[in-house]
């Protein structure tokens, strides 16, 4: 029991994980840099 | 306390996962997501920067 993370991941878990985390969250970036393009076309704030 | 291996970000960033379960976290963590989209969105609108 000694050498287990505190979450029960194994690194290659994590590491597996972090990967796709990586990908869902690029894309989130993506499209919300897309949604204020669109708003800064449409009616800049500034 | 010095011999303690310093973090090197982000070839690290995954080792947030051997704290944080994702099978327990995942959707907490984007429920906190969407609370702070509605919010900034509840922001921008009361302040009157939504579409008029």
């Amino acid at each position: 029991m000694a050498d287990q993370s505190l979450s029960g991941l194994t690194e290659q878990q994590a590491k597996e994980f972090h990967e796709q985390f990586k990908v869902t969250y690029t894309a989130f970036v993506g499209l919300a840099a897309l949604a204020h393009l669109f708003v800064i076309a449409a009616n800049p704030w500034w | 306390m010095s011999d303690v291996a310093k973090p090197k970000n982000p070839e690290d960033d995954w080792k947030i996962w051997l704290v944080v379960n994702p099978a327990t976290w995942l959707m907490p963590i984007f429920f906190a997501l969407l609370v702070l989209a509605i919010a900034v969105h509840w922001v921008v609108f009361a302040v009157g920067l939504g579409w008029q």
